[in-house]
């Protein structure tokens, strides 16, 4: 709790655009008793309100601001950046787009808009008093990079890293250039142009006093968080292992070549794939006869990544054309969908070398014989066939073995796809602490060695600019980041399961029921994991449940009754309204919205807290399913909503007062009609009625949304994984849960009222009293009574045979 | 402090205020297009011009970007101005013809054809670059900027190709004075995977 909080709230004139639609005189009156101080500016973002801004936080010591305009998602940067000589971190300055959620939509009088703003105010207010901001912690990175992964961009990253001073440690088995030239076609078959630029690299890496050399061995644990981390090491032949501080770490991974299929007819003699064909080359020099390649990229499957095969090809060709003094015959079949990508200087060689591409239709697969390959012709559809003495593939590329290992242990592998392609959480820059680009190779997305070293260097360069500024001191965590209590976590691992920023892990050692902790510095204030905490363990720092609960019980409270609570997603619900606003569309006055970053943070305990605040509805306004740019968010608040149906149905209220529903930002007429809706569905279910039977139904819920950590644990357990589709063994069967869950949620439900009644009473009850105070069975009460005493949750005694109920407390 | 005029009325401002800054303060409204409050001024749109008079001399400038000085003289609604204003409205009529806002505003200063030759019909972007300038400044990320240069010059991203570096936050969508950039969006972001039926209206 934050005692000392002194509010000011700025209400913008905004030239014309807010004054005369909304009455700032009658807000002002009306917000005057809940802050301390309330001021009216023509522009509060100009120079001029800042300075008021300014001068009104000093004179009455402000320390949380609300200031009543235009878009937080545009101004409130510039406000923070402003006003950051006050001392005031982020959280502590809150926006309430008055102008585009009011002014501009509303065909109201002024009164009555100053009156929907003053709801919206005050319940930013109470959110205010409500908050207490974290410190502002900067980020420490003890002890050098660590590149693991012994792919070739770590290079390229340790020579990026040795150049800016930083010491790094390079997991590898060598730093002779020699040795590394050798063994560049197992990964980059037909490189010969990069060869030169990988072998400098590597002689200013061996000659680098920055750079220690670790031998390669298997990565095969890793514990902390960015800045202090500790990696296990384990040698495959002997076993033993090594452990290494890290203050960063980069993982240059390669993909895996291998041959393709039994269908192409390779045998590693005169049927190769383009990383054998070089190592053939390099032993025993250019071969003799007919050389085939036969660019099969698309036959295999992986087409998107066939200009790679036919570069490589390509090369080869030229190579051997070259060396056989033209004696070499090369001839390059290709499947008409592939471009041919050759630059007019690479054109004129051809021509001079008299490399042969023939292109063959693509509806007929070509087959492999004995020393010829029969395809289509592409300009008569009729069968040719091409001789050869040595025919050769393209490889299949994948991410294999070792590489699919350190992926694993770093928590690189997020989607189940082919390749790794880290994480990519769609969120602004200042929202994760750390460099996002910490992979670099060809196992991020099939590559050539330029692109490789070209991200191993760029990998490189973020680090050491990332390690620079902790060391200057400039690089803070992001304020708005999960956090777990040690006392309050049991270790079930939930939140790691769901985490897609791949930010939470166990504090230390291995096993079950270990404290997870969180990598602020990885976390990118997604809050599912927050809100799926059945132990409510996990907080989301500067944005906890406290504060979405006042803030929202302070609105209910003041709600007519048929007025409606939206929840608006930053990346959907929220822009669309914001935009709705900016192009003056009017829709109907009953809808009160309310910014979140992420629509998966709203623990289902603040869904139901609004209905026993006096909501009458609640719409979640998401942004588009599949595209959240958190992780999952509107699936696993389709749960949480589902879970607030059922309860509401329990209760004997209509299901349809708590809705789910998305937006795209780019369409506010569909957001109008998505809202309008909804609206339309609460004004025709009425009001609930606010008896004391209904208050104590909603308190219920309400209490079993936020402490049943039995309802809690069932709910997180099918929340969907990142992964789910890569363990579909996994799966539930859906109806079986549902029935499961709901005989739970009525067992549960039904507890939950008669605590409600027993700790209101305060004296022992006996069954026909609690049988009657809640209208149920006799038996059905007793069967939860007694679940109850089991529990410990209450207490029994008998008094002339009949037994009596009491609250343990 | 300051002291200037702004239409022969004495007002005070500080060091650091922009004339449009000084003015807007003082309840002087001055029309815009490539401004806005959270971003660095640019001065593009010249649609803010104001008259500053010494004496017979006088002088347009962008008020946007002009910042204000001891014993300036400034009328924001001369015949100059307004004839400055006319001008650049009415080119912009023809350069954006798609867009309603641009429409809107030329009507207010009795702006209704152009006489310049018009681009496409459904054109409605004016290259402000206020969505470039947001998309730096604010959300940190350099997702689109200008292509092309000239007559040519328009917004995107590298090769007019979605590109994973936008994060669809829709700010530039927001802060886009003329609606432009609700049409470029979707060529910026990619289109959304989850195809979203037309709701029935």
């Amino acid at each position: 709790m934050a005692a000392n909080a002194k509010i000011g709230v700025f209400l913008c004139q905004c030239g014309s655009k807010i004054d005369p639609l909304v009455d700032l005189q009658a807000l002002q009156g009306a917000l005057q008793t809940d802050v301390d101080h309330c001021e009216i500016l023509p522009y509060t973002c100009l120079q001029p309100g800042l300075e008021s801004i300014m001068h009104a936080v000093a004179a009455h010591r402000l320390n949380r601001l609300i200031i009543a305009g235009c878009e937080s998602r545009l101004m409130l940067k510039k406000f923070e950046k402003e006003l950051a000589p006050l001392d005031l971190l982020k959280g502590q300055i809150d926006m309430i787009n008055v102008r585009g959620h009011i002014a501009a939509v509303s065909e109201q009088t002024p009164e009555q808009n100053a009156a929907k703003a003053a709801k919206l105010i005050k319940a930013a207010v109470a959110e205010m008093h409500v908050m207490s901001p974290t410190a502002q912690i900067r980020a420490k990175i003890d002890g050098p990079v660590v590149i693991v992964g012994n792919g070739l961009a770590g290079y390229a990253a340790a020579q990026a890293l040795a150049d800016k001073e930083v010491d790094c440690l390079l997991c590898t088995d060598t730093l002779d250039a020699d040795a590394v030239l050798r063994k560049v076609s197992d990964h980059y078959p037909g490189e010969g142009e990069q060869h030169p630029r990988l072998r400098r690299i590597v002689t200013a890496v061996a000659q680098s006093p920055r750079v220690t050399l670790m031998p390669p061995s298997e990565l095969v644990h890793l514990a902390g968080v960015t800045g202090d981390y500790t990696l296990t090491f384990q040698d495959a032949q002997t076993g033993d292992s090594r452990q290494y501080r890290a203050g960063a770490l980069l993982a240059a991974l390669d993909a895996e070549l291998v041959p393709p299929g039994p269908q192409f007819g390779y045998d590693g003699d005169s049927v190769l794939y383009q990383p054998e064909l070089e190592r053939r080359i390099r032993h025993s020099g250019t071969p003799k006869g007919k050389v085939v390649f036969w660019v099969n990229d698309h036959e295999i499957g992986m087409g998107e990544f066939d200009q790679l095969s036919v570069r490589a090809a390509w090369s080869m060709a030229r190579h051997i054309r070259e060396t056989s003094n033209l004696k070499t015959e090369t001839i390059i079949l290709y499947n008409e969908k592939m471009p041919v990508s050759l630059s007019s200087a690479q054109r004129a060689v051809n021509r001079k070398l008299k490399i042969a591409w023939v292109p063959y239709d693509q509806a007929v697969r070509p087959m492999v014989q004995d020393r010829c390959i029969t395809f289509c012709g592409l300009k008569d559809h009729v069968e040719h066939e091409i001789d050869w003495d040595l025919l050769v593939l393209s490889p299949l590329r994948r991410v294999g073995g070792q590489a699919l290992q350190t992926a694993k242990t770093l928590g690189l592998i997020h989607k189940p796809d082919r390749f790794l392609t880290g994480h990519h959480a769609k969120v602004r820059p200042e929202m994760v602490g750390r460099e996002a680009t910490y992979l670099a190779g060809s196992a991020r997305y099939p590559c050539d060695l330029q692109e490789t070293l070209n991200q191993g260097r760029r990998a490189g360069v973020k680090n050491a600019a990332m390690v620079a500024k902790a060391g200057s001191g400039e690089l803070f965590v992001p304020r708005t980041v999960c956090w777990v209590d040690p006392e309050l976590c049991i270790g079930c691992g939930q939140c790691q399961e769901l985490c897609d920023c791949g930010g939470i892990s166990v504090d230390a050692g291995a096993g079950g029921g270990l404290p997870r902790v969180v990598d602020p510095m990885v976390c990118t204030g997604g809050g599912t994991c927050a809100a799926a905490c059945p132990y409510r363990a996990l907080i989301l720092q500067n944005f906890t449940n406290d504060q979405r609960e006042a803030r929202l019980a302070a609105l209910a409270n003041q709600l007519e009754h048929d007025d409606v609570v939206v929840f608006g997603c930053a990346w959907g619900g929220l822009p669309a309204a914001d935009n709705a606003g900016t192009q003056g569309l009017k829709y109907d006055p009953r809808i009160h919205m309310i910014g979140i970053p992420c629509i998966g943070q709203l623990d289902p305990c603040v869904m139901a807290r609004a209905f026993l605040e006096g909501a009458p509805g609640l719409l979640l306004l998401g942004c588009l399913p599949e595209e959240c740019h958190h992780s999952y968010g509107v699936d696993h608040a389709w749960n949480r909503v589902s879970l607030i149906k059922k309860l509401l149905t329990l209760s004997g209220f209509n299901r349809r007062r708590i809705a789910l529903a998305h937006a795209d930002l780019n369409k506010p007429e569909e957001f109008i009609r998505t809202v309008e809706s909804f609206s339309q569905t609460i004004s025709s279910l009425g009001p609930i009625d606010r008896t004391a039977a209904n208050r104590a139904k909603l308190a219920a819920m309400y209490d079993l949304a936020k402490n049943n950590t039995r309802i809690r644990a069932l709910l997180s357990a099918v929340l969907r994984r990142p992964w789910e589709n890569a363990y579909t063994g996994d799966q539930r069967h859906a109806l079986e849960y549902d029935r499961d869950f709901s005989d739970a949620l009525v067992e549960e439900f039904l507890q939950a009222r008669l605590l409600g009644v027993l700790k209101a009473e305060k004296r022992p009850l006996g069954l026909t009293e609690l049988s009657q105070a809640l209208h149920e069975e006799e038996r059905r009460v007793i069967e939860a009574l007694m679940e109850m005493v089991r529990e410990g949750l209450i207490a029994s005694r008998h008094e002339n045979r009949r037994p009596y109920f009491a609250c343990v407390n | 402090m300051i002291t200037l005029t702004i239409n022969d009325q004495e007002v005070k401002a500080r060091k650091g205020w922009t004339l449009l800054e000084a003015a807007r303060h003082h309840g002087v409204d001055i029309p815009t297009l490539c401004y806005h409050e959270a971003v660095a001024p640019s001065g593009a749109c010249r649609l803010c011009m104001v008259e500053l008079k010494d004496g017979d001399w006088s002088k347009l400038v962008a008020s946007c970007i002009y910042p204000v000085a001891d014993g300036l003289n400034v009328y924001t609604e001369t015949p100059k101005v307004q004839n400055v204003r006319r001008w650049v409205l009415e080119m912009l009529l023809a350069a954006c013809p798609g867009s309603e806002e641009i429409a809107t505003l030329a009507r207010r200063y009795g702006v209704t054809t152009t006489r310049f030759a018009t681009k496409s019909a459904n054109e409605a972007c004016m290259v402000c670059g206020l969505c470039v300038r947001v998309c730096e400044e604010v959300v940190g990320l350099s997702a689109i900027a200008t292509v092309d240069r000239g007559v040519h010059k328009r917004v995107g991203a590298p090769y007019l190709k979605p590109t994973d570096v936008c994060v669809a936050c829709g700010s530039c969508v927001t802060i886009c004075p003329t609606g432009a950039m609700a049409k470029i969006f979707d060529t910026v972001r990619g289109e959304p995977q989850t195809k979203l039926t037309q709701l029935q209206a």
